[in-house]
């Protein structure tokens, strides 16, 4: 690994303005990053810590929303007893997110901001209709969680701005699901993912991993028509029925779901 | 440090908790990994980006710029120091640094040297290299007849007789060809009642040991020390001190814990390499492999085995041809061994009158395989039980009464010649089909979700001929320590030759102290493989505890004591104060017999290992996806010394399987460069994929010849998994799978053609 400043601002705007910098790369949890840098992907000669910005409160909002700040661990989310009460299907998706390790150490703004599609929240966040606040030299934005991504690897988010909070609207009479399918171990990344949330007759299916960022389905029967690539976890053919498969047993899983 | 309470009674047959795991678990275990000597440097590895080339230049002049790189060296350096720097337990053939040409992608071509590891790792980027490339080959099958040639000429190590033969031979791939004839498989099989012809592939898989290899040289002006993760400290001494042309008490050798081998850690890796980098540098030198590098160290061999059976119209297999071919990579390592020492095991523990096996080592352009959990058992035990049951179903025979009507019972004479003495395979297989309720109807699940079993039974002939020597001391207050070279590496070895020490001497099992290899210290031995250790260093070491025993007693008696004074008293008297230690000595060597022109021998083996898996498990149609609903072993072990460590080797040899059987597998491109040489993309079993329940039973046994009744048992889980499970498979959906690993996308894509 290449040598690299290691910088902890305890202020928003402080960090904001460390990252206004070449080769500056925010540091949330690290578990994807460092993995990068040892493999010489990435080489950053700054790296600016999130921890003492105050970022991980899980809390209910005013609107009854879930708000979730973006230095949470993936392990605070999955044992917080609000999300537990009032997003049960979080709670549950974290349980198959990688080990507990791994979830001790990751945080929620860096599991979105890194842009593999082969991750479990980013999917079940954008089928649920989460919205990412970000913070950037030019100010604040809200966007939804979906429209975070534009391609492999590759998201929306401008050069030096940061997602500090996520917020989740309260589940209401909707109900939810999200499978996860590993072809290769229990706690691989996902072939497949799949989020599905069920608000009365409006049905809201959203495909991850086998594609190459979370992508919405119009419906259940338009699976086929995804562009989906063949790679270590599977071919394109075999994807695709897992992703017809998975789609149909999570909108089975969610009209079950509590 | 914290150990449990001693218990005087019953050494042998206790489940004595391990005496090393207080201090594993607080960290405390002392691993080369920790280790740091003042002026350390630390190497860095650049490697081979083509598999088969000539090296035109290796320009290491940046990384040579970078500030704080001690030096860079190449294979011209190492010659300077060792003209001929080639090592290797069957053949000279492997260089420490590549030399002229390289065969692998991965091969190592120069090391960085730096105080800081992270400015060895930044340089060695900088290196370059040109390469012309020449032919390569991958496959196994295709190196028998192929053009593209891994070694221009063969060197074999001199140490294997069987090897002379092929001392420099030319334009071949062939590292050794073992042939074994017993009657007439030709003309049987043309004379059967029916022929079966198949034939099955394993893949390239790694070892994964958690701590990855490392090694520590340190040298004075005459002398070297190495600090390596070995499982083989002996050989790495004769090897080293070979090299550099040293007597061998110039060359000491220390290996503490390792965090794993399983077989991985044998003969040389990367102690020549440190030993002529501290020789060179005239500093301590460490190098570190991170856990993608040993992709490209040492792997297990992927094989194709050719079987074919001829039957009578009784059921009873009459005539078996076996053809297999070993994978070895670029490199021989042990792999000449697994070919001949395994190969004559590929007919199988079954009773047949007339066998061919032709058994053949390949070089091909492929990081090198050696021996893994098993010493090539599990790659025959796939192919031969796939057999079996194939043939059982396609007859119409139950797979449980086809194998009962050919099992080789204890007492009948395999097909090398050698009477089965003490291995319960009659025992082990009626015990499996106990506990599977083979005789009950099965369930056989949903359309969605369709259920199925399978069963599976191996034989393993331990390695021959092997030696171990053990000392034994009892000091003046009685205290007795162990000296013995058998590396635990965790399966618990320390914690069963302190039992059998203790048992003879009526002492605590908790109260041994055993020495770890060094060397300087402890006595000669062969190597921690191949499950020999209980059996030879154990009889070793119960020797050398009689031998102190019957020198505590000549002391008392020569003294004019009683055979139950203290020995505070005797050596007293004897001494003229509290001083003075015994000291018990052996050596155990098993008798054998090599093979004849025909590869038949009356004396094959020490011991045999019986292993036997059955699986329930259950399919989804709609994706192929597996789960195992229960996984039961059966072994024969001999008498169990610890049953509680027996257990969990079971456990743990059948884990490491089920990732052999369902996922594992090196990826290779077209052209020979490894695709997911990271834990990130090749992915071993974590918890949630073991089978919702697991048996694991080592049979009521006996195996007279060794300590209390002893025998190796680290292997003996892995033989039956991978067959029991694809014969599940089978018996759920129908589908035949020959070749591993059997992941989800290939039962479901089999599933799409069946009519």
């Amino acid at each position: 690994m290449a040598p690299f400043e290691l910088l902890e601002p305890k202020s928003l705007s402080e960090a904001l303005a460390l990252l206004d910098a070449d080769d500056a790369r925010p540091l949330s949890g690290g578990t994807a990053l460092m993995l990068m840098m040892k493999a010489g992907v990435l080489r950053p000669a700054r790296l600016v810590s999130l921890s003492r910005l105050g970022l991980e409160k899980i809390e209910r909002g005013p609107a009854g929303e879930l708000r979730i700040g973006a230095m949470a661990s993936l392990r605070k989310l999955e044992t917080s007893e609000v999300v537990r009460a009032g997003w049960p299907v979080i709670s549950r998706a974290l349980l198959r997110l990688s080990n507990v390790r791994v979830r001790n150490v990751a945080r929620l703004g860096g599991h979105l901001a890194h842009g593999d599609p082969h991750t479990d929240l980013p999917p079940l966040l954008s089928a649920l209709g989460a919205q990412a606040q970000i913070s950037g030299p030019r100010g604040e934005r809200s966007i939804p969680v979906e429209s975070l991504y534009s391609g492999y690897l590759e998201t929306t988010l401008q050069r030096g701005e940061l997602i500090t909070r996520v917020d989740v609207p309260a589940m209401g009479k909707r109900r939810a699901a999200y499978l996860k399918c590993t072809t290769r171990s229990a706690d691989d990344w996902p072939a497949v993912g799949v989020a599905v949330v069920l608000d009365g007759e409006r049905q809201t299916i959203v495909v991850s991993a086998a594609t190459d960022r979370p992508t919405r389905l119009a419906s259940a029967d338009a699976a086929d028509a995804l562009p989906i690539e063949s790679d270590l976890h599977g071919s394109a053919a075999y994807k695709k029925q897992l992703v017809r498969v998975y789609v149909k047993r999570a909108i089975h899983e969610a009209r079950s779901a509590d | 440090m914290k150990r449990a309470a001693p218990t005087e009674t019953g050494q042998v047959g206790r489940s004595v908790p391990r005496l090393e795991s207080w201090l594993k678990v607080t960290g405390r275990a002392e691993y080369v990994h920790n280790l740091r000597l003042p002026g350390m440097l630390y190497g860095k590895i650049f490697r081979s980006t083509v598999s088969h080339g000539r090296i035109k230049r290796i320009d290491v002049s940046a990384a040579q710029a970078v500030a704080g790189v001690y030096r860079v060296v190449t294979s011209k350096e190492i010659r300077q120091l060792v003209p001929e720097p080639y090592y290797g337990p069957a053949f000279h053939d492997q260089p420490i640094l590549a030399i002229d040409k390289v065969r692998y992608v991965g091969e190592p071509v120069a090391v960085v040297l730096a105080s800081d590891p992270h400015v060895a790792e930044e340089a060695a980027h900088l290196i370059t290299a040109e390469y012309e490339p020449l032919p390569a080959v991958y496959d196994e099958v295709e190196a028998m007849t192929s053009k593209a040639i891994v070694h221009d000429e063969l060197r074999p190590a001199g140490t294997f007789p069987d090897l002379k033969h092929l001392k420099g031979k030319k334009n071949t791939n062939v590292a050794l060809d073992f042939h074994l004839r017993r009657g007439d498989a030709a003309k049987a099989l043309e004379s059967a009642h029916k022929v079966f012809e198949h034939r099955f592939h394993t893949q390239q898989v790694m070892h994964t040991p958690l701590e990855p290899l490392v090694s520590v040289a340190e040298c004075t002006e005459d002398s070297l020390t190495l600090h390596t993760a070995s499982q083989s400290p002996s050989f790495v001494r004769i090897e080293i001190a070979r090299l550099l042309g040293w007597p061998e008490n110039r060359v000491r050798v220390r290996v503490p814990f390792l965090g794993g081998g399983f077989g991985a850690k044998l003969y040389i890796k990367l102690e020549a390499l440190v030993a002529v980098l501290s020789l060179l540098a005239r500093r301590p030198v460490k190098v570190s492999l991170t856990m993608e590098e040993q992709f490209f160290t040492i792997t297990k061999h992927a094989t194709t085995f050719r079987i074919k059976s001829g039957v009578d119209g009784g059921g009873r297999i009459v005539a078996r041809e076996c053809e297999v071919w070993w994978n070895g990579g670029a490199y021989a390592d042990i792999g000449p061994r697994v070919t001949q020492k395994s190969g004559f095991t590929a007919p199988g523990p079954y009773d047949i009158a007339h066998v061919a096996v032709d058994s053949y080592a390949l070089y091909t352009n492929l990081p090198p395989a050696g021996a893994l959990r098993g010493f090539g058992i599990p790659q025959l035990v796939w192919a031969y039980e796939s057999h079996t049951d194939m043939m059982a179903r396609e007859l119409g025979l139950d797979p449980l009464e086809f194998r009962r009507k050919n099992l080789l019972l204890d007492g009948a004479t395999h097909a090398t010649g050698t009477v089965l003495r003490d291995a319960a395979t009659g025992k082990v297989l009626e015990r499996l089909a106990a506990l599977m309720d083979w005789q009950k109807p099965f369930e056989r699940g949903t359309a969605g979700l369709r259920r199925g079993r399978g069963i599976a039974i191996g034989l393993k002939a331990c390695v021959a001929p092997t030696t171990s020597l053990a000392a034994v001391s009892v000091n003046v207050d009685g205290a007795v320590t162990v000296y013995c070279g058998t590396v635990d590496m965790g399966q618990g070895s320390d914690t069963a030759m302190a039992q059998i020490a203790a048992q003879v001497l009526g002492v605590a099992a908790e109260s041994v102290k055993v020495v770890h290899s060094d060397t300087d210290v402890t006595p000669y031995d062969m190597a921690t493989l191949g499950s020999r250790s209980l059996f030879h260093m154990g009889n070793a070491v119960k020797l050398a505890a009689e031998d102190a025993r019957d020198k505590v007693a000549a002391v008392k008696k020569e003294a004019g004591f009683p055979a139950d004074a203290s020995l505070k008293d005797v050596f007293k008297k004897k001494y003229g104060m509290q001083a003075g230690s015994v000291l018990g000595q052996a050596s155990f060597v098993p008798t054998y017999t090599s093979p004849d022109a025909n590869g038949l021998t009356d004396n094959a083996t020490p011991f045999w290992m019986v292993g036997a898996s059955g699986v329930e498990l259950e399919v989804d149609t709609e994706t192929g996806q597996v789960r195992i609903t229960r996984l039961v072993n059966v072994a024969d072990v001999g008498t169990p010394i610890n049953p509680r460590i027996v257990e969990t080797q079971l456990a743990g040899a059948a884990i490491m399987q089920l990732g052999f059987t369902l996922s594992e597998k090196m990826e290779f491109d077209a052209e020979g460069q490894l695709r997911n040489a990271s834990l990130a993309e090749y992915k071993i079993p974590g918890f949630h994929d073991l089978p919702a329940s697991m048996v694991n039973e080592a049979v009521d046994a006996e195996q007279r010849s060794g300590p209390f009744g002893a025998k190796g048992v680290g292997e003996t889980a892995t033989f039956g998994v991978s067959p029991a499970i694809a014969n599940a498979i089978h018996d759920a959906v129908g589908v035949r799978i020959m070749s591993l690993p059997l992941t989800p996308e290939i039962i479901f894509m089999k599933m799409q053609e069946k009519p």
